[in-house]
């Protein structure tokens, strides 16, 4: 039970929103469907193929699945669908919203803790929801002194680049939203947006604490950028592309990861100064500097901003996936479709359905998602864990972390992958292909 | 299409440039240039040049702007400018930009390059980098050298050998 609202029932509280259904319908078939039909009355409706194309018709025509499932097939391949839906951002913010819930169970776990419990009775299941729904209706509190226009602008700014930043990722063969010839460079340059947004959104809050933490958010970011981009350059000097679809394609045989792992571990510590995760949150250090350049985000503004950190989480793991561990390629599990349904549709009884449109999605596809989807989890959970292990590290060893020791194995990871494309063991024309 | 992206890329271009001269805060001043910057790499998509304009967001607005916002964001403004307002020195630069523009302008219509082909296909970043090996390379020696030396010594300079601290890291 709640301690804060003592009264609540479940079941009253079910019993109420069936009362409130049964409010809508009765004063929808008393008040609404006589002005409906007043409104019929004086609107001209159209003829097609020869009948009257009346309100119950068209109602008849969108329950038939022959008709509705090639308009749906038909909407799945526009570019609207894959901005909104599919590799875009409905499926990026879904796996994000998991994380975050898998995240406080996960490390909960790991400390011998129980994690979120009571909300929704089995384990916590609904505390996402609460916590959605809790920042929703909460105040945005702008502070008196601060630089409104841009104190305003750094959240959606922060969404807009982290959605950017999962626009590039390739999912599936053929499945991306953005494919540019130049893919990588533009997460580099879609990269270099964020200490931007940190550092002005600190600077607009004119609050002490926001303004340590983004300056720290900004060192850490340009230190750590740089052995980031020279990490992935090993990527591309072996595999001759900077195109992401064609990176994975070049990893038919074997990962990247089995030639350059020096590589992959660098751009694995690089991910977690980006992120300003465990052990380098200085940014956000809560112990020390209140929540960092966050620290004056209230309701739904700290809510896009937590949007974007986990959208940009996924983003990183998906590129560490699509970089070092061979994208969508797998072995194909996924089953295929079977050939009766299309052929001759599915027989209940005596009826026989035809769907026309069927399958939805071609068997490529789904393994290709099933396998990148696998290989995203597991290096999401792979990020996720340090934080329930260590502590956080000062920011001059950071510092000294980003500029020595990762700049000096990435120029070794570049000297590793020209060895082997000089050596003629791998890239255009290498030993194995 | 492309004539009207190119006419809006303008405004936003030459407006931003305009404000970040002009504006009174320095910030709202950087972040106007770092608009600008941006609309020259729209520019560079437009001419079918996308890793030009990459480069441009990442080098000037990815971390030449963050340099700026740095300088501005650490040192009070007081210090380093004061006002002096001086008209005559407005119209001077005002005069001295029209002077320049009108120059280049005349330079460009006289070069001969009245027309271009919109129709050439995209220049491939791999053509880029095999002339740079073959054709351009003392070119790329020559800015390779530069660029190790000038990092050699912004590493001497950094350097410092009087800060003698136990807690440092290594």
């Amino acid at each position: 039970m709640s301690t804060i609202a003592p009264q609540f029932r479940l079941s009253r509280f079910i019993a109420s929103l069936f009362d409130l259904i049964f409010w809508v319908l009765l004063i929808f078939s008393l008040v609404g469907l006589p002005i409906v039909f007043i409104i019929l009355f004086y609107i001209k409706l159209p003829i097609i193929n020869g009948q009257l194309m009346t309100p119950y018709l068209s109602m008849t025509w969108m329950a038939d699945p022959s008709r509705t499932l090639p308009i749906v097939k038909n909407f799945i391949h526009t570019t609207i669908f894959r901005v909104m839906v599919f590799p875009g951002f409905g499926f990026a913010a879904l796996l994000a919203a998991a994380t975050i819930f898998v995240e406080r169970k996960f490390l909960a776990k790991i400390q011998l803790r129980v994690g979120p419990l009571y909300c929704g009775k089995i384990e916590g299941i609904l505390q996402l929801m609460g916590d959605g729904f809790k920042l929703m209706s909460k105040e945005i509190i702008i502070p008196a002194k601060a630089d409104k226009p841009i104190f305003w602008m750094g959240p959606l700014l922060f969404v807009g680049a982290a959605g950017a930043f999962v626009s590039l990722i390739p999912v599936a063969p053929g499945w991306v939203v953005a494919n540019p010839n130049v893919g990588l460079l533009a997460v580099f340059a879609v990269i270099g947006f964020f200490p931007i947004i940190a550092v002005l959104t600190a600077w607009a809050a004119n609050s002490k604490w926001t303004f340590i933490g983004g300056l720290r958010a900004l060192h850490q970011m340009v230190a750590f950028e740089i052995p980031l981009i020279l990490s992935l350059l090993g990527v591309v000097i072996l595999s001759g592309s900077l195109n992401l679809s064609q990176i994975v394609e070049s990893q038919q045989h074997f990962w990247w990861i089995t030639f350059v792992p020096i590589g992959a571990i660098v751009f694995f510590i690089t991910i977690f100064a980006e992120l300003e995760r465990i052990p380098f949150d200085l940014p956000e250090a809560e112990s020390e500097i209140v929540a960092g350049w966050l620290t004056e985000f209230s309701g739904m503004m700290y809510g896009l901003i937590q949007l974007g950190t986990y959208l940009k989480l996924y983003a990183f793991a998906g590129l560490f996936v699509v970089l070092f561990l061979g994208g969508w390629n797998g072995p194909m599990v996924w089953p295929p479709f079977p050939q009766d349904i299309i052929t001759n549709g599915i027989t209940i009884g005596p009826v026989t359905a035809k769907f026309p449109g069927l399958p939805l999605f071609d068997q490529q596809m789904l393994n290709g998602t099933l396998w990148f989807v696998i290989k995203t989890v597991g290096v999401i959970l792979l990020i996720l864990l340090p934080r329930g292990v260590f502590p956080r590290v000062r920011m001059d060893i950071a510092l000294h972390t980003g500029w020595y020791k990762l700049i000096g194995l990435a120029f070794i990871n570049i000297f590793i992958a020209l060895g082997l494309l000089y050596a003629g063991v791998l890239g255009p024309g290498g030993l194995l292909q | 299409m492309v004539d009207s992206v190119f006419l809006a890329l303008s405004v936003i271009t030459i407006g931003a440039a305009i404000v970040a001269l002009e504006v009174r805060s320095l910030i709202y001043g950087s972040i106007a240039l770092m608009i600008a910057l941006s609309g020259v790499a729209g520019f560079f998509l437009l001419l079918d040049a996308p890793f030009v304009a990459m480069f441009q967001l990442s080098v000037y607005v990815g971390s030449i702007a963050v340099l700026i916002l740095f300088t501005v964001m650490l040192v009070r403004r007081e210090l380093i400018f004061n006002k002096v307002e001086d008209k005559r020195r407005r119209y001077a630069g005002i005069g001295l930009m029209l002077a320049l523009m009108l120059g280049i302008g005349t330079i460009i219509i006289g070069s001969g390059l009245k027309s271009m082909d919109t129709n050439s296909p995209m220049i491939d970043y791999k053509k880029i980098g095999e002339d740079f090996l073959t054709y351009y390379s003392p070119a790329l020696i020559v800015m390779a050298l530069i660029l190790a030396s000038s990092i050699t010594g912004a590493m001497t300079l950094a350097r410092r050998e009087d800060v003698i601290d136990d807690q440092r890291a290594d």
